[in-house]
């Protein structure tokens, strides 16, 4: 009879999943490590709305490369990410710019995202010690404290989790001193094999509350096959064309 | 007489050197008055402009005290060569209004300052272009989002460099016209600030008053005292410090004064007892002396004063410079420290200021005098001529 109870408790030992383990889960559904992607930005201001369209491509975390399609004026545009370092080709005045890292919390092409949050290498895994603060029959509720020489800018961030399938359904980011900056909010979850991946995200600054950037997945591709010569220098300006 | 000379004279280098560092702080580009969104300091976002710059000028034709106004839209780009990218302020001006409201134009080193007629024309801060790397006629680009939150980009001809007192501005900061500004960055009739230049300082909080009262309820307008708060209560504390230090001096230098009143006074003893023996009252006594001490006073002010009025004079018309103290670069210090780089030193010539000085002066040396007085009053004529 000990022998069973203690068998029982062992198992649910196995069955009960760690922060760390949660995380790994949820970037299995939202990363690849050789993704292509086409997506379509919407910008809203309380002065109105903008959209953008882009592909992206992916080799892991380290690797990007995105391709303004749409508006037209600003087709060509390519940004390129090697690690946490990120080059601009702008073919109006056909020139590669880095971006310093004095620039990396400015604004991404009009949104609310920033610089940072293109070129960022994060692996929450890596760069944060995470902890369970709650959950319920449904849901996780992740605090993520970055780690002491982690090169990131919040302070804290809260995730919540969908337990079923781990699917990330919002992340609120907090400063340094505690105070609410973004909610990152994850909807229209769609089925790529294995993965449960939500293609909806909506960015929504908390000091601005009439703003939000909406930045939807129309077409996902987690194994594409990518030419390393995507993510060098030279293609930013080959495949600005 | 040295008291006097040294009390107003100080004053003067106190005040004028205040005034100086002032003036030049809002003079070199802030502004006297500014007009902007009541709620771009809170957030400074392209949700907050001025989006109608041509009404919010016309309801300010109307002010009296209003001499000069320019329009300027204030953002940040990023500025490229092909070796280097360095983010900065960039801005757009209307040329021939800014020269009237702000030192820009006058601060030119190199090249030429912008006309309303430049495209692609940049004039960039001296600091800035040794961190790019550039010299004039040098072509720089530049990304930046438009106030539309569209992209914008455009290489831009170097047409002048200039180099104000602010070294972060030198070194973060570059122009345009604002007419080329408006069709790159989609800003027709949009801007951050509009900038008032007063007719008469001495009433700014007036005409502020009479330019908040014409503008619409989302626009405000603030007067440097406001915007540049921290620096004029830097000065006034400065100042405070300064009479402190001055009213130390002060206590010494009355107890002196004091002391050979006193002596001078006592040495004269025998004398007043003759006088009081032969019939003058007490109160001729000090009648007598206090107008001693005033006339004595109003020589010894009278020449303090005119000396020291003199240097306060001259001097500012020819300030001190003050290039460096020992092996001290005072410019260079002051930029480490991110001070208007002030290497010259005018004092402040106010003649009511310096004739107020002196009667305090007139009034501390006839005090000194009062205590002798009555001490020697309580003397009877008999002691006071016996008194050795």
């Amino acid at each position: 009879m000990k022998t069973i109870g203690l068998i029982v408790l062992f198992s649910i030992e196995l069955l009960a999943f760690s922060a760390n383990d949660i995380i790994k889960e949820v970037e299995h559904n939202i990363q690849s490590d050789s993704g292509y992607s086409k997506v379509t930005m919407v910008v809203a201001t309380s002065r109105g709305e903008r959209s953008m369209k882009m592909e992206s491509f992916n080799r892991g975390n380290e690797k990007s490369f995105i391709k303004i399609l749409y508006p037209k004026q600003d087709s060509g545009i390519t940004f390129l990410k090697i690690d946490t370092t990120m080059w601009q080709y702008v073919p109006k005045i056909e020139k590669t710019i880095k971006i310093p890292s004095s620039m990396m919390m400015q604004s991404w092409m009009g949104s609310d995202f920033t610089n940072d949050d293109m070129a960022k290498e994060s692996s929450i895994v890596d760069d944060y010690n995470s902890a369970i603060s709650s959950e319920d029959e449904k849901n996780y509720i992740l605090t993520l404290i970055p780690k002491e020489d982690a090169p990131v800018v919040w302070g804290k961030i809260i995730m919540t989790i969908q337990k079923e399938h781990f699917i990330p359904l919002n992340a609120v980011y907090y400063d340094e001193d505690g105070v609410e900056k973004r909610t990152l909010k994850y909807s229209d979850v769609k089925v790529i094999g294995s993965r449960h991946f939500p293609s909806v995200m909506t960015l929504l600054p908390s000091d601005k509350k009439s703003n939000k950037t909406v930045v939807t997945m129309d077409e996902m591709d987690f194994d594409a096959v990518i030419d390393d010569s995507r993510f060098t220098m030279s293609a930013l300006k080959r495949y600005s064309r | 007489m040295f008291s006097t000379a040294l009390f107003v004279f100080v004053s003067a280098i106190s005040d004028g050197s205040h005034k100086q560092i002032i003036r030049s702080s809002v003079e070199i580009y802030p502004g006297y008055m500014e007009i902007t969104n009541a709620a771009f300091e809170d957030d400074p976002s392209f949700e907050n402009l001025i989006f109608d710059v041509q009404k919010a000028k016309e309801s300010l034709q109307g002010i009296d005290g209003v001499q000069a106004s320019s329009v300027r839209f204030e953002t940040y780009a990023l500025y490229a060569t092909s070796e280097k990218s360095v983010g900065g302020m960039f801005c757009g001006i209307e040329p021939e209004n800014e020269a009237k409201i702000s030192r820009l134009k006058a601060s030119l080193v190199a090249g030429e300052y912008l006309n309303s007629d430049d495209t692609n024309a940049l004039y960039l801060g001296e600091e800035l272009a040794k961190r790019l790397h550039v010299k004039v006629g040098d072509t720089l680009s530049f990304i930046s989002t438009a106030a539309d939150y569209s992209f914008a980009a455009d290489n831009l001809i170097i047409k002048g460099l200039f180099k104000t007192k602010l070294y972060e501005f030198d070194n973060s900061s570059a122009f345009v016209n604002k007419a080329y500004f408006d069709t790159v960055m989609k800003s027709q009739n949009i801007a951050t600030h509009i900038i008032l230049s007063p007719k008469d300082i001495e009433q700014i909080d007036a005409t502020t008053l009479l330019v908040q009262q014409v503008l619409s309820k989302e626009l405000e307008v603030k007067n440097y005292k406001e915007t540049m708060e921290d620096l004029i209560l830097a000065m006034e504390v400065d100042s405070v410090f300064g009479y402190i230090t001055l009213g130390i001096f002060f206590i010494v230098i009355f107890f002196v004064i004091a002391i050979f009143a006193f002596l001078s006074v006592y040495a004269r003893i025998r004398q007043i007892g003759i006088l009081r023996a032969i019939g003058t009252t007490p109160r001729g006594v000090m009648s007598m002396i206090l107008v001693e001490a005033m006339i004595l006073g109003t020589i010894s002010v009278g020449i303090g004063g005119a000396v020291s009025a003199y240097g306060a004079y001259y001097f500012e018309k020819n300030p001190i410079e003050l290039s460096s103290m020992g092996d001290l670069d005072m410019e260079e210090y002051m930029t480490q420290y991110n001070m208007v780089a002030e290497i010259t030193f005018p004092t402040d010539f106010n003649p009511s200021n310096i004739l107020i000085q002196m009667f305090i002066m007139l009034l501390l040396n006839i005090v000194t005098v009062i205590y002798p007085i009555i001490m020697m009053n309580r003397f009877t004529p008999t002691e006071a001529i016996r008194y050795v």
